[in-house]
């Protein structure tokens, strides 16, 4: 026979101000707290915590309704991402209790505890053990268990006493549930609902259902009966991030370059594998060194390619390695993957069948070297006229983008001087100029081909840089200079061929 | 080999020492995969080109023409080129700029060392994997880069397969472990792009030129131009 399911649902009423108040120590505990966001041109709140909620604050209304009401209300600007993932977070350190957890924005926490209440006692000290753990934690929830998901949930947005439902009566309990709480459907319909005299989940699972779908839509058959029990569509539990960190404590300190890097080897090891099964390559990497006086040293290297390749991550540290200062030695090392990326198995750089590594990867493996030491960047076009602007560093791996047609194809140089070099043009012929006085010399101009002019980029605002006029000249030696006259300045900008 | 030798043993054993040592000294260049990189249409002036997997050495009279002829090389060398450079210098690559001569940007990947030892070591390494189609190393006046340097060099782009090209100033070249030497002049002219090119030495041939030289830019070569060379 399959075991019946218990579901425990946490609803907690003031998330996201109570999230954000955890990571803002500066904010007064004792005063009210709102959170809000831009509509249009307005500003709105969108959470409360639970001292503005009890002063009669609620979502919705005016920025400066609120602040009118209550002269010490702390505002902030929701932050909608931070708060989804502190939920996700939170959902993983649900997995004390149960293996499977599901976060349910903006403010629920969904567990599937079936089986795991004995461990705690059975499932009411169960729910209270993790209300209390919440509430050390600042933070407020309201929980409830049932056989189907949807019911401990509706049960837990509404009641306040930690309702124990028993499988099979959940219709039962969830009945007198208020529908726009419970359910949280949206607004209009809960109008048309109460136009009817359906303000209830029992009221509405009492109508015939034939009408109700043909009015609202199967989605709010659907709600209906997933808070009754009748239907018990799936949870999407979260699953916790794997553990990229290695460390070694040592029993005895090491101080010696050999020393380290064998450990490092180890290390290493021990995280491409992690990577490995993980399906991920690492970007970034973090080795802490931690010195027996009790300070710590910390090393970064990065990848420009997801890599688990020891070998290959060994050398990129070889160079840092040299700026550790042992002094009495390490006696603890942690490895961390700072950032990783999804990587294939197809990425591996040592195969056991001994095939060739890809060329791109060997590529990509010396850039990595290179950019530890150099600074590396692949040009990637820029839409503007201005030689200077017009190309920008992409990062080496990048996948090289094709430069479009005509690019660069009115001025030509091959060398673009770093700081412009300031020149006088002393004479001139027909407008153009016939000579200059450059690096200490006058030199004639045997050829002037010019002026093209480039206006300022209008579009970008602000004060308008004056109109370029670019020549082309050559000396009596044939080389070729691309002069640039701009607000009444000569100067040499560039090499050409 | 003992004292008890008799004298006709032992010049035998010394001419066959000779012998390996010759067979040493011009041994054909384990590197140079792949075909040579051509430089002008008519194989009859240096043959069918600049070998691979070896080090080149282009001076320049003026930045400009270095530049070009370099792009003109590298972007017949097919695949990826990296273009090392050092933060003395005051010059950029202006990569639209070489897209005439054939080298796209997207085949470019630029490389800014902040000191010369550093620009050294990632040519090294850089000649050294197969990936790169070429490497090219700007060098400025005075940079060290002696004979014990260059050979480096030249062993890592034999060893990779990687085309090689040190780009120097005018007069800046010593004594070198490079193939070739190139050197390079502006010519005046009044359209098409004119350079003086000269082959100064080359391992294992006579020096050669100097040509006059015109760059087509519809086919992306060089054409020799009537009367010279």
């Amino acid at each position: 026979m399959r075991l019946a399911r218990r579901y425990l649902a946490v609803h907690l009423p003031f998330w996201a101000a109570e999230h954000l108040r955890q990571s803002r120590p500066d904010l007064a505990q004792d005063q009210p707290l709102a959170l809000w966001a831009r509509q249009g041109a307005r500003r709105l709140l969108v959470a409360l915590d639970h001292h503005a909620a009890a002063a009669g604050l609620e979502p919705g209304q005016a920025l400066a309704d609120a602040e009118a009401l209550l002269p010490d209300l702390q505002v902030l600007p929701a932050m909608p991402e931070a708060s989804a993932a502190g939920l996700r977070e939170l959902a993983v350190w649900a997995q004390r209790f149960t293996p499977i957890s599901a976060a349910l924005p903006p403010d629920g926490l969904l567990l599937d505890i079936t089986g795991c209440d004995h461990l705690f006692g059975g499932e009411a000290a169960l729910l209270a053990h993790l209300t209390a753990s919440l509430a050390e934690a600042g933070l407020s929830a309201q929980g409830a268990i049932a056989g189907a998901a949807a019911s401990a949930m509706a049960l837990a947005r509404v009641r306040h006493d930690g309702p124990i439902i028993a499988a099979g009566s959940e219709e039962k309990a969830v009945a007198p549930l208020p529908l726009g709480t419970a359910l949280r459907l949206p607004g209009a319909m809960l109008e048309d609902l109460a136009r009817l005299g359906l303000r209830s989940i029992g009221d509405a699972l009492r109508q015939p259902r034939a009408p109700l779908a043909r009015r609202f839509g199967a989605p709010l058959l659907d709600a209906l009966d997933a808070a009754a029990g009748h239907r018990a569509p799936p949870i999407t539990p979260i699953a916790a991030p794997p553990d990229l960190s290695v460390t070694r404590a040592l029993p005895e300190p090491i101080l010696t370059a050999e020393a380290i890097a064998a450990l490092l080897d180890r290390l290493l090891a021990a995280l491409c594998a992690r990577l490995s099964r993980a399906g991920l390559g690492a970007r970034r990497l973090s080795l802490t060194a931690f010195r027996v006086d009790g300070t710590e040293q910390r090393l970064m290297i990065g990848t420009g390619a997801p890599n688990r390749d020891a070998g290959h991550l060994a050398r990129l540290f070889t160079e840092p390695l040299a700026s550790l200062a042992p002094e009495l030695g390490f006696e603890r090392f942690t490895l961390h993957a700072l950032a990783t990326d999804p990587m294939g198995a197809e990425g591996q750089g040592a195969l056991p069948m001994g095939a060739a590594p890809r060329p791109d990867g060997v590529l990509a493996q010396l850039l990595d070297r290179l950019g530890q030491r150099l600074r590396l960047a692949r040009p990637a076009p820029m839409p503007s006229h201005w030689p200077e602007r017009q190309w920008r560093a992409a990062p080496p791996h990048e996948a090289p983008s094709p430069a479009p047609p005509g690019w660069g194809a009115r001025a030509a140089p091959v060398l673009l001087r770093r700081r412009p070099e300031a020149v006088q043009v002393t004479a001139f012929a027909e407008g153009a100029p016939a000579a200059m006085h450059w690096r200490g010399r006058v030199y004639p101009l045997t050829r002037a081909e010019g002026p093209l002019r480039l206006e300022a980029e209008w579009w970008h605002g602000g004060a308008l840089p004056p109109a370029r006029d670019y020549h082309r000249v050559q000396l009596a030696s044939g080389e070729r200079l691309w002069l640039c006259h701009a607000g009444g300045r000569w100067v040499v900008q560039g090499d050409l061929p | 080999m003992t004292a008890a030798d008799p004298p006709s043993a032992r010049s035998a054993a010394l001419a066959r020492l000779r012998d390996t040592l010759a067979g040493l000294a011009t041994r054909a260049p384990t590197g140079g995969t792949g075909t040579p990189i051509p430089v002008f249409a008519d194989p009859s002036l240096i043959g069918a080109g600049l070998v691979r997997g070896a080090l080149h050495e282009v001076c320049a009279a003026s930045p400009g023409s270095g530049v070009a002829f370099a792009a003109i090389l590298l972007a017949r060398c097919g695949g990826q080129v990296l273009w090392i450079s050092t933060e003395q210098e005051s010059n950029l690559v202006w990569p639209p700029g070489l897209i005439p001569f054939g080298l796209a940007p997207e085949s470019l990947i630029l490389a800014r060392a902040a000191r010369w030892p550093e620009a050294l070591w990632a040519m090294e390494e850089a000649l050294r994997c197969p990936a790169l189609g070429g490497a090219v190393l700007m060098a400025g006046a005075g940079q060290g880069l002696d004979l014990t340097a260059t050979r480096r060099l030249h062993l890592a782009a034999e060893a990779g397969g990687v085309f090689g090209l040190l780009l120097r100033p005018d007069g800046a070249a010593g004594a070198s472990a490079a193939r070739t030497r190139w050197h390079i002049a502006p010519l005046s002219s009044d359209a098409a792009l004119r350079w003086r090119l000269t082959l100064l030495r080359q391992r294992g041939g006579a020096p050669a030129g100097p040509w006059n030289v015109s760059f087509e830019a519809a086919t992306g070569s060089l054409r020799l131009e009537a009367g010279s060379g």
